[in-house]
């Protein structure tokens, strides 16, 4: 009896289903009118959503930019760019998700890269598989690389380098100080995500390099909520160098609780130390922390899109109301990539676009543009920076480096 | 033949034919096919038993992982996957679907013993000390995979890539697969609820100490309940690893933040304890989400939170139970209009 109610009303419900879902069918395509549009699932919510903000931000303010200087010129016809944003809520299952939807309902034909390693991963196989290309600026496992992607292209440097750079230092300063490096212990405290691991990676070999010991290797949940076992081996264990991966979450709750715990250790390095605002956070607390960054404003880079570094850094800023950490800058630098490519090719077609982007020889604000085979950028460098006196200050590697490193931190 | 007959016969066409009108949709209707196994399932312990489960998902990621983990040691050692997992091409469409069916079928056992196992340890528990013991299962079970290097831990794993070029379209594949499941999910507990299986959980719920002493097994029928939800479970979960093509612990496998509580939610906004109730609460809860998603974006949560507030203030008894206290004529219920006039109580 349920039965025959349900299936009286079905064909109507049925009816109705089809009319929202078709409904929903946008008009827009790749291109309208005279506008290119592009489409990205960036984290507006869930764990990422505080630097999936800063990958929106440099991507709309890339788009301002390049409308306001008279857009993209292909074939000799202008075109103003947009783009169409959807929520990926931080979950890679949803990012996939979306990404179908993106080439598939609303029919785009160029896909901005989503914010991390972890929805990257879940993304690229999409564009892959119906041979759209992907720039992207936020995803930067080493895994993404050597899978024979074709339509996938990235700006930034690959994770495994972020903070190998801080080991070579702590090297350096150790063979200074007529100390062989291999007698300094390393700990090591990451997230347990692509993009963590990867940084882990990075270190690893680098340590094992140098012989040094790693005296303390932790996963971290993903909820970051606490590592006071970790800082407690920590403080037992004294190692010369701690490293900490986790996100924008990971940065804040290292210096909080390094500062809380009173832990001394010589070198505090961790990444997204800028996207977490750690300076405006904790003040005096995060001095000498040292940051992995994938672009810093006080690099000589420019182009005539931003002008120089610096000049991206105060424009971001007047626009938004805050300084553009590098998640930002590598973001904005996606759509020029995008866009440089689409002049060159000289059409809408993706497979054109896809070699010109293979064949990308771009200078920006950003650093310099050059995709290897794999679709990794290997032109630009990762910079280390250091908190001086409430300051981010470039120390390494030493052709960047404004001011030399203090080491060891002053104990607290 | 029946107007019945002609109408499920009329949605079962809408249902085959629903990706070849809608192709832009294809991920969507699986997705909602999913909704459906997933709402289904719950409530073979949520509403026929009443025993509340929030620990469902694991059944669901194990079988992601096993399904994920057999397709690729049937091919390929760890290291050497590890360099090409998510790579194209990497198998033809015949080693895929090899490693795919055979996946399932290990997934489906390993998942119904799981659920034996735990099923006799945990069903002695009732009401809220049940409810959450299986809590805490789901939360345990994402960390635990989160630490096994072998299964990729919290890098996540990647199934091998659909053949496309051997097997056609991946849209196609996986929702005529997903329609199947729920399909076959729906007809195996509509056949187990009218016989003595259906009786015999519905006595649980009604009363469990009378239904003892009436002679029912009652844990024997719990662990029984528990094991067909995780059969379905297992299968929904191995294939669904293969459609996302990249299974992280805690947000794809056992995802219970979003599906864990999904599948709760569709059942009670349906009408727990009825069998349309699953399948409607799942229609109407996945394509709400989607036009969120669209439409109030940057909202969709709120939205969303709205949405289940109004269910549970205004729906308790879900879309089924709302229609039955209103137009109980339509589910064919008999009303005595003059001893309801009485304010007599049955």
């Amino acid at each position: 009896m349920l039965m025959k109610t349900i299936v009286k009303t079905l064909p109507m419900a049925g009816a109705v289903c089809a009319l929202v879902l078709s409904s929903t069918l946008p008009a827009n395509a790749k291109v309208e009118g005279d506008t290119i549009i592009f489409g990205a699932a960036v984290s507006f919510t869930g764990k990422y959503s505080t630097n999936g903000k800063h990958t929106k931000n440099g991507y709309d303010l890339a788009v301002e930019r390049i409308n306001a200087k008279g857009g993209v010129t292909v074939a000799g016809k202008d075109y103003k760019i947009a783009i169409q944003y959807y929520d990926d809520e931080s979950t890679p299952a949803r990012a996939a998700q979306l990404a179908e939807k993106i080439i598939q309902q609303d029919e785009i034909k160029f896909v901005l890269g989503p914010y991390g390693s972890g929805l990257t991963k879940a993304v690229a196989p999409v564009t892959e598989k119906y041979k759209i290309p992907m720039v992207e600026g936020n995803g930067a496992s080493r895994s993404l690389f050597n899978k024979g992607y074709k339509y996938l292209f990235a700006v930034l440097s690959t994770s495994e380098q972020y903070l190998t750079e801080a080991i070579n230092l702590a090297a350096e300063q150790a063979t200074k100080a007529g100390k062989d490096p291999s007698s300094l212990k390393v700990a090591i405290a990451v997230e347990n995500d692509p993009f963590s691991q990867d940084v882990r990676a990075g270190i690893v070999d680098d340590a094992n390099k140098h012989g040094m010991q790693i005296v303390i290797d932790d996963k971290l949940p993903k909820e970051l909520n606490d590592m006071t076992a970790t800082l407690t081996k920590v403080k037992a264990l004294r190692p010369d160098i701690l490293v900490v991966s986790g996100h924008s979450k990971g940065a804040v709750l290292a210096v909080r609780q390094v500062n809380e715990m009173k832990v001394n250790v010589p070198m505090l390095a961790v990444t997204h130390c800028e996207a977490a605002d750690v300076i405006g956070k904790f003040g005096a607390g995060a001095e000498n922390t040292l940051c992995a960054t994938q672009w810093t404003e006080t690099m000589s880079y420019e182009d005539s899109d931003f002008g120089t570094a610096m000049d991206y850094y105060n424009d971001f800023n007047a626009i938004y109301g805050y300084y553009p950490p590098y998640q930002a800058a590598e973001s904005t630098a996606s759509v020029q990539v995008f866009v440089d490519a689409m002049e060159r090719a000289g059409s809408f077609d993706t497979e054109a676009i896809r070699d010109a982007l293979a064949a990308t020889d771009l200078m920006t604000f950003y650093g310099p543009i050059k995709f290897t085979e794999a679709g990794n950028n290997m032109a630009k460098p990762m910079v280390l920076r250091q908190i001086i006196n409430g300051k981010l200050v470039a120390v390494a590697p030493s052709r960047f480096a404004s001011e030399p490193v203090v080491y060891p931190r002053p104990d607290m | 033949m029946s107007r019945k007959k002609l109408y499920l016969l009329l949605l079962v066409g809408l249902m085959l034919l629903a990706p070849v009108l809608m192709p832009a949709f294809k991920t969507q209707l699986a997705m909602l096919m999913l909704m459906i196994t997933f709402a289904l399932t719950w409530d073979i312990m949520g509403g026929q038993m009443g025993y509340n489960s929030f620990g469902n998902i694991v059944f669901f990621g194990t079988g992601m992982y096993v399904t994920a983990v057999i397709q690729r040691d049937l091919f390929f050692t760890a290291e050497e996957y590890e360099s090409l997992a998510g790579s194209l091409n990497i198998i033809n469409g015949t080693d895929y679907l090899t490693g795919l069916f055979l996946g399932l079928g290990v997934s489906v056992v390993v998942c119904v013993i799981l659920a034996a196992i735990l099923g006799a340890g945990i069903l002695k528990l009732r009401g809220h000390y049940f409810a959450i013991c299986t809590l805490g299962l789901g939360i345990a079970a994402a960390e635990i995979a989160a630490g096994i290097d072998y299964i990729g831990a919290g890098s996540g794993l990647v199934p091998p890539t659909f053949p496309h070029e051997d097997l056609g379209d991946r849209g196609y594949f996986f929702y005529y697969y997903f329609l199947t499941l729920a399909a076959a999910t729906f007809t195996v507990l509509s056949w187990l609820y009218k016989g003595q299986f259906g009786l015999a959980i519905n006595a649980i719920r009604d009363d469990e100490d009378k239904a003892e002493a009436m002679g029912i097994h009652t844990t024997r029928y719990k662990t029984l309940a528990w094991c067909i939800s995780a059969f379905f479970l297992a299968l929904a979960g191995g294939a669904l690893g293969n459609m996302v093509g990249f299974i992280d612990p805690t947000e794809v496998a056992f995802a219970g933040a979003t599906f864990g509580v999904w599948m709760v939610l569709m059942a009670i906004l349906g009408g727990k304890g009825t069998i349309w109730g699953p399948v409607i609460g799942a229609t109407v809860f996945h394509i709400m989400q989607e036009l969120f998603w669209t439409y109030l974006f940057g909202w969709q949560r709120v939205a969303l939170g709205i949405l289940v507030i109004s269910i549970v203030v205004f729906f308790p008894e879900g879309i089924m139970g709302f229609i039955r206290d209103r137009w109980p004529e339509l589910l064919g219920h008999k009303v005595d209009l003059k001893s309801s006039k009485k304010g007599s109580t049955p």
